[in-house]
């Protein structure tokens, strides 16, 4: 099929109302679950998946990237009006966003938000289409000892979303790559880990783990402190965004978008980083510095940028090398895998009217977020109003029947619930939940093309010095742990010093 | 933050498990096949390299917490329930622990409405009447979703059946 065959097959495949309808509903369903205070776009795409298993890959493909892209808008609108951060990413929009608020200048704080969200989010859907392609096409020249040095350096993303202890991440990576292991073997078909039971000789069902691990948690701590959330809510106000503010952060928002597509289309990065760093740059570069963080309307405009610049950017490594970018996109994988679809270089070659629908549908879903994100900012009021101590027992019975569906398989509940509870103890223990997920997907991965590998070279370990992809992998693993072992000295001197200054600050008054 | 103690418990507890991993897991459940041509080839390799890898992150964890600074008194976060939160927590496994038994036996549709009460009640919830309609609502609109448009035959029990 040649590039403008593919093209009219995927537009063809998004022009149906059903492919329209369900990345409408998906972006809708996205910034519901991004604007509910106590859920995130993690959970929503996560609690997502079990119903897409049921549609065509297309349509259900496109409704998960929908509330992707929906949820990480809507975690803006509860960072505006109630300063509670829907996504850690939109942590840097409440810092202007919610003073603005406070002036009575909600409507149009939200009003730039969502035009830069949309922006950026265009400019970032155009970059997965440049570089995605060209990228699958270089990947296809992969071997098992690429594939495995690539995997190596795409395990170092670990650190990126290890959150405050890297040795944590790593310790939780550990526990995923673990549970990755159970099952068949893949050369010798032996048993590992299977205690005997038929069931576990697939391996542990991939729904259920990142189910397990997303939602129940947050029904756990909810149950164990279920207070009443009181965020006072602020009105939209009435000043409205005028044509001047919009014009003076153009800058700042295709800034934003750059540094956003930049920072995703680096596994591990994620759109929190590339928000702060966003938003860092437009107050360096900006004549209204002074102002940022008292209620800037370009701080928004460079958040929202940032933070959304990301969101087409991280599909990058996934579509065109089977590597998840962040977590939600590491769970987007799981649409593709019940759709027996394997994201990377061949599906390029063999579904590529599919991946060019993706593309479509995405540029469709940047204008379908402008007129859902209008209507939401105006109803976030009763969004905010809805009651926890009914979600959390929907969400319950919503991951009951969501996990069942996947393989009609009680077991499947069980580990979902196994892997609540040992979700819930590593929230307790501050154990990031990401690293073991990731783990968990590129664990098998990593065995079997290190094992293809040595069967190809008859156990010599040379074959991982092959050629020149797999010294760039090395080069880029080696300077990858450089940066993130420098990186974390200096933010644990940054912490120890910061303490002894608190500690000294009371004797100083005494 | 958690405090000086609870890091080197977890740092202690991350190594036992690990130990668990390595020298009775890995043994007694890891089905080595009599002839591996290469020791890199054998079923128990990466198993034994995560096992280690965590024992390492354990013992780091553990030196890092004993050897670095304490927390200012009273700023560490708790990690252990007390009283009426221990009770809710233990209130929430037996639910999750009932609800999976229950399954094959009362059908999804059942056990999850008495699953969606059994923590309305747990949590105190204020908004009862709004709770039963919604304890109701869902798993029925939930197992229409499932079994007419989906077509996935969700468990019916053996007590009451739906159509």
């Amino acid at each position: 099929m040649s590039l403008l065959e593919s093209v009219a097959a995927g537009f063809a495949l998004v022009m149906q109302w059903e492919s329209l309808f369900f990345l409408a509903t998906g972006v809708a369903v996205g910034v519901f679950a991004g604007a509910v205070p106590g859920m995130s776009a993690t959970m929503a795409v996560a609690l997502t998946l079990p119903f897409t298993f049921a549609l065509p890959p297309i349509y259900g493909i496109l409704l998960l990237l929908g509330v992707y892209k929906g949820g990480i808008f809507g975690g803006s609108i509860p960072a505006i009006l109630i300063k509670t951060p829907g996504t850690p990413a939109s942590s840097a929009t409440a810092l202007d966003g919610y003073p603005l608020a406070e002036q009575g200048k909600a409507g149009k704080a939200l009003s730039m938000a969502l035009y830069s969200s949309c922006i950026a989010d265009f400019v970032s859907n155009i970059a997965l289409i440049m570089f995605a392609g060209w990228l699958a096409l270089f990947a296809l020249n992969f071997g098992p000892p690429e594939f495995f040095t690539l995997i190596v350096f795409s395990l170092t993303i670990i650190a990126g979303v290890s959150g405050d202890s890297l040795l944590k991440g790593i310790v939780a990576a550990t526990l995923g790559l673990m549970l990755a292991t159970v099952g068949l073997d893949f050369i010798g078909g032996t048993e590992r880990f299977t205690f005997g039971s038929v069931e576990m000789r697939g391996g542990l069902n991939f729904i259920a783990v990142l189910i397990g691990l997303f939602a129940l948690p947050e029904i756990i701590s909810y149950v164990r402190n279920p207070r009443e959330r009181d965020a006072s809510v602020r009105g939209l106000g009435h000043a409205s965004l005028t044509r001047a503010e919009f014009r003076g952060s153009l800058k700042s928002i295709f800034r934003g978008s750059a540094i956003g597509v930049f920072m995703g289309s680096i596994p591990g990065i994620g759109a929190a980083p590339s928000a702060f760093l966003s938003y860092s740059e437009a107050r360096r570069s900006s004549p209204n510095r002074d102002n940022f963080g008292k209620g800037e309307i370009e701080g928004v405009a460079a958040a929202e940028a940032g933070n959304n610049g990301v969101a087409g950017a991280t599909l990058i490594p996934l579509l065109s090398l089977g590597i998840p970018g962040d977590v939600i996109t590491a769970i987007i994988i799981g649409a593709f895998m019940i759709h027996g679809l394997t994201p990377g270089p061949l599906l390029f070659e063999n579904h590529a009217d599919l991946v060019y629908a993706i593309f479509i549908g995405l540029i469709a879903s940047s204008f379908l977020l402008l007129i859902i994100g209008s209507v939401a900012i105006r109803a976030f009021r009763y969004i905010a109003d809805v009651p926890t101590n009914l979600l959390f027992p929907a969400v319950l019975v919503l991951c009951i029947f969501g996990v069942y569906a996947i393989n009609n398989s009680i077991f499947d509940v069980l580990v979902m619930m196994a892997m609540g509870l040992i979700g819930y103890i590593m929230l307790v223990l501050r154990f990031p939940a990401a690293p073991f997920l990731i783990a968990f997907i590129l664990g098998p991965l990593l065995e079997n093309t290190f094992r293809q590998s040595l069967l190809m070279s008859g156990g010599s370990l040379e074959i991982f010095l092959r050629g020149p992809i797999t010294v760039i992998f090395w080069c880029l693993t080696v300077a990858s742990l450089y940066f993130i072992i420098r990186s974390t000295i200096a933010a644990a001197r940054i912490r120890r010093q910061a303490r002894q200054g608190s500690e000294t600050a009371p004797e100083q008054k005494d | 933050m958690l405090s000086r103690r609870d890091e080197i418990l977890i740092g202690l507890g991350v190594m036992a498990l690990a130990a668990l991993f390595l020298w009775w897991l890995i043994p007694t459940y890891v089905a080595i096949p009599r002839r591996v041509p290469n020791r890199a080839l054998a079923p128990s390799f990466w198993p034994n390299i995560i096992g280690w890898t965590m024992m390492l992150a354990g013992a780091l964890l553990a030196t890092r917490a004993t050897l670095g600074p304490a927390l200012p008194t009273g700023t560490a976060d708790r990690v252990g329930p007390r009283g009426p939160e221990f009770l809710r927590l233990f209130g929430m496994a037996a639910i999750m622990l009932v609800t999976y038994l229950a399954i094959p036996v009362l059908g999804m549709v059942w056990v999850s409405m008495l699953t969606f009460l059994a923590i309305l009640f747990l949590t105190g919830a204020k908004r009862l009447g709004w709770g039963v309609l919604v304890a109701v609502l869902l798993p029925l609109t939930l197992y229409f979703f499932f079994t007419k448009v989906a077509g996935v035959a969700i468990p019916q029990g053996q007590i009451v059946r739906l159509p």
